[in-house]
């Protein structure tokens, strides 16, 4: 009788522990730290979480998991027999950009025309949900850096800029706080042109039209190869004549005519009107 | 009549190996996307390779195979995966995910329509095993961040990243 009432204790003595048996975790932690799981029994633990996934034998007492395993930020489980705790890791502190800047190529006082994103991540190449102050730095040699602060969401922060109103390679720079800048060029050029004008001298054979230097409105040389059209209409018809920017100025050869108009255009931009005729 | 019973067995075939290729149900909501509007076409691929890296990610972790992973990921979450899956396999351990489905808010679409980033509310459910046995099960609604870019012939996830539960 004392025989089967010591092994009923027994019995209820090992449920209890079972029913005990017990893992305690953090609720959150953060990547590459560590954490200490606290376990009321020994045994196999396992543990799943976005990075990884790890088994080991641990004694009862405090299980410590180092830092290595717990860098990827996301959800995690601990298992061990028929208990289990769960825990979330967040990402460490910002140090390290993705940036992305557009365009490459852009012309001149463009409003808006630059936009930069830059996507925050921690060491451990999470990314940084909670919020975070991210530095956009555009500038051109020889004129004022545009400088702009934007606080990223869902680890993200997003600007637009204006181009400069010279011409050149734009140092365009995103930064975090303790973390490397990230740069990027973006080449600024000329825009439009602007004022054009033409000349036309008459020879024995054609009616030779030469623009003089072409910029913007800024004074940018406009680049070379940028397309210049010269249109004559005469009583016999129109003469079209698309020209290359060479050295600055377009030049053409027309078909001679006794009268008629000879106008100049760029892109959008239209410049100014000769009539011929008259001794012209 | 034989010929009916061929048509029912091919739409019948069919429609089964349009479910399997589909994945997982994808609903995604982009009026809120910041500061470019996501295009239609955009949002039918989004929908579309979203629901495929999901079912390559499920494969995956319940086969701890990695050789389809860069179908649907590439980068940061593709290196991530590839870890946990090796380490599953070094510790004979295996997940499997029961996916009810996704309700996806795209909330940032770069100016240039590269990037686009989601949050993605996920109901799950997720068995984790120990070789065959299931030692852990669980039911979730899981909120997810996650970014995609857009690659030669389709849209890939780059970050994906759980959103602790408050």
């Amino acid at each position: 009788m004392k025989v089967r009432i010591a092994l009923t204790m027994l019995c209820v003595i090992s449920l209890g522990a079972l029913a005990f048996a017990d893992l305690k975790a953090p609720k959150q932690a953060t990547a590459g730290e560590g954490i200490t799981i606290t376990a009321s029994d020994g045994g196999e633990l396992l543990l799943y979480g976005p990075g990884g996934a790890s088994k080991r034998k641990v004694s009862a007492g405090e299980v410590q998991i180092p830092g290595e395993e717990v860098r990827a930020a996301g959800h995690y489980i601990a298992v061990m027999g028929d208990s289990s705790a769960d825990f979330y890791v967040v990402a460490a502190k910002p140090s390290t950009l993705n940036f992305l800047a557009r365009p490459s190529r852009v012309p001149v006082s463009r409003p808006d025309a630059i936009s930069g994103v830059a996507f925050v991540f921690d060491d451990f190449k999470n990314l940084v949900q909670k919020p975070a102050a991210v530095k956009f730095d555009l500038s051109v040699k020889s004129a004022a850096a545009t400088s702009r602060s934007v606080e990223t969401k869902n680890g993200i922060a997003y600007t637009r800029m204006p181009s400069a109103s010279k011409e050149g390679a734009a140092q365009f720079v995103a930064s975090v706080p303790g973390g490397t800048p990230v740069r990027r060029v973006v080449q600024q050029v000329a825009s439009d042109a602007c004022d054009l004008h033409m000349k036309a001298q008459k020879t024995e054979k054609a009616i030779v039209v030469e623009t003089d230097p072409i910029k913007d409105c800024s004074g940018n040389a406009v680049p070379d190869g940028t397309i210049v059209t010269f249109t004559e209409v005469t009583d016999k018809g129109r003469s079209t004549v698309d020209a290359r920017i060479k050295r600055g100025t377009a030049k053409a050869e027309l078909p001679l005519a006794a009268s008629g108009t000879i106008s100049v255009a760029s892109g959008v931009v239209t410049g100014n009107e000769l009539h011929i005729g008259g001794g012209q | 009549m034989r010929n009916w019973i061929v048509v029912v067995l091919l739409a019948s075939l069919f429609i089964a190996y349009a479910a399997e290729k589909v994945g997982p149900s994808v609903e995604l909501n982009a009026s809120a996307a910041q500061p470019r509007q996501v295009e239609d076409v955009t949002e039918k691929a989004i929908t579309r390779d979203y629901a495929n890296a999901w079912k390559i990610m499920e494969t995956a972790l319940n086969e701890n195979r990695t050789d389809q992973l860069g179908g649907g990921f590439a980068g940061i979450a593709q290196d991530k995966l590839q870890k946990r899956v090796e380490d599953q396999r070094t510790s004979n351990l295996r997940t499997r995910i029961i996916d009810r489905g996704h309700k996806l808010e795209a909330i940032f679409y770069s100016p240039e329509g590269s990037a686009l980033q989601v949050r993605d509310t996920a109901q799950l459910e997720i068995e984790y095993l120990d070789g065959s046995s299931v030692v852990h099960r669980e039911q979730v609604t899981q909120s997810y961040l996650a970014l995609l870019t857009v690659g030669e012939d389709r849209w890939k996830v780059r970050v994906l990243e759980e959103v602790p539960r408050s």
